[in-house]
């Protein structure tokens, strides 16, 4: 089982536009990163794209058992009205625990290292799903990402909020796991590796 | 008319070269782990391929800034390739033999693509690829996405000022050690 970021991320670096908040969690021309997946009602599973290599990405995505996302992003995709997927445990970083507890089945969690124990231990011998920025780089940071799930889409946003930002000067070498072209995007998989 | 092209070697994250580059090591810190592709550039394949049509171009567009890392190319690139040169502050003296100062983005792009007929006009340098994005006057992108992180450098895709551009991946080359990745610029959305 490994701990794997799922992002959709425009050529030049973005997984949202300029303004993305609350009701407009993509920011302006941001929805364009989500074009690889089916039209959905809102919660994550009604956006599995209908066949193909889209689909098989996005099945492994939720065959994940259980979820990593940052405080924002889960605020920002409404706590997924409290099930992200199959009722799998949601581990949510923030800074301070709110005073009420998350809906459904997310949980609040301040530690990265031992939110990280957690969710492997609930995943059992699934995959860990992470998804965010701002959590990516945190566990970019102390080698806690095992794999990188980037669906690469076609399209320069120009400005909005980069995946890859607030890194020190630290080499990562990746391990190209698999490079795979649906419609209107390409899914890059990656092993990352620690050096130095 | 033939295409401007923008052709770079890039980090998973974005880089084009690592931090603190300047004229002593102009790929900054780590920044020349980005070029290991090169060492199959004469294998046939991907790599081979993305290198011949990388230095089948005839004529090139480059920021001030790579100019002068370049030391001006000794006013030679590649045996007297025209060079245009996009800069603010136009110096005084003439630029030497086959380079020539045309600042105004969309001016530059008219001789760039007249001069692509064989091959596409090749971009160097972020800078340039920059004032092109934000002019829309950049017709294709090959990436050349190194499997790596480098956590800072120099980005590509900074400073831009345009509103979303649809692309078209038009190829791809498959490989452990790169993604080459061609793509087409589209509209404006």
């Amino acid at each position: 089982m490994s701990v794997v970021l799922y992002m959709s991320m425009s050529v030049d670096g973005f997984i949202a536009g300029p303004g993305d908040e609350l009701g407009n969690g993509l920011g302006a021309g941001g929805e364009a990163l989500h074009a690889w997946l089916a039209a959905g009602d809102g919660s994550p599973g009604s956006y599995r794209p209908e066949n193909g290599p889209n689909a098989t990405v996005f099945d492994e995505m939720i065959a994940t058992g259980a979820v990593i996302t940052g405080r924002r992003t889960f605020e920002l995709a409404h706590g997924w009205d409290g099930d992200h997927h199959d009722d799998v445990p949601v581990f949510v970083l923030t800074r301070s625990e709110p005073a009420d507890p998350a809906s459904g089945h997310a949980h609040y969690v301040t530690d990265l290292e031992a939110c990280v124990a957690e969710a492997k231990a609930a995943a059992g011998d699934r995959d860990v799903m992470v998804h965010g920025a701002a959590t990516a780089q945190s566990m970019l940071r102390v080698g806690l990402l095992d794999e990188l799930a980037i669906q690469l889409m076609p399209l320069l946003l120009g400005q909005g909020r980069r995946l890859f930002d607030d890194l020190p000067p630290e080499l990562h070498e990746l391990e190209l796991l698999r490079s795979l072209e649906g419609p209107g995007v390409l899914h890059l998989s990656y092993r990352v590796r620690r050096t130095s | 008319m033939g295409a401007i092209r923008l052709d770079m070697t890039m980090s998973l994250d974005g880089y084009v070269a690592g931090p603190a580059d300047d004229a002593d090591n102009p790929m900054g810190l780590g920044g020349f782990r980005l070029f290991n592709w090169l060492d199959h550039r004469e294998e046939k394949g991907p790599h081979g391929d993305a290198y011949a049509e990388m230095t089948a171009s005839q004529a090139f567009i480059s920021g001030r800034r790579t100019y002068e890392l370049a030391n001006h190319w000794d006013g030679d690139l590649h045996g007297g390739m025209p060079v245009f040169v996009l800069t603010h502050d136009v110096p005084d003296e003439p630029p030497p033999g086959s380079i020539r100062f045309i600042p105004p983005v969309h001016v530059c792009a008219i001789p760039a693509r007249v001069a692509a007929v064989v091959a596409p006009t090749s971009v160097l340098g972020a800078g340039a690829a920059q004032s092109l994005l934000n002019a829309g006057e950049l017709d294709e992108l090959e990436l050349h996405v190194v499997p790596v992180l480098l956590g800072q450098g120099r980005r590509l895709f900074d400073h831009l000022r345009t509103d979303p551009v649809t692309l078209e991946l038009v190829r791809r080359g498959s490989t452990p050690e790169v993604q080459h990745l061609r793509y087409r610029l589209g509209q404006q959305t």
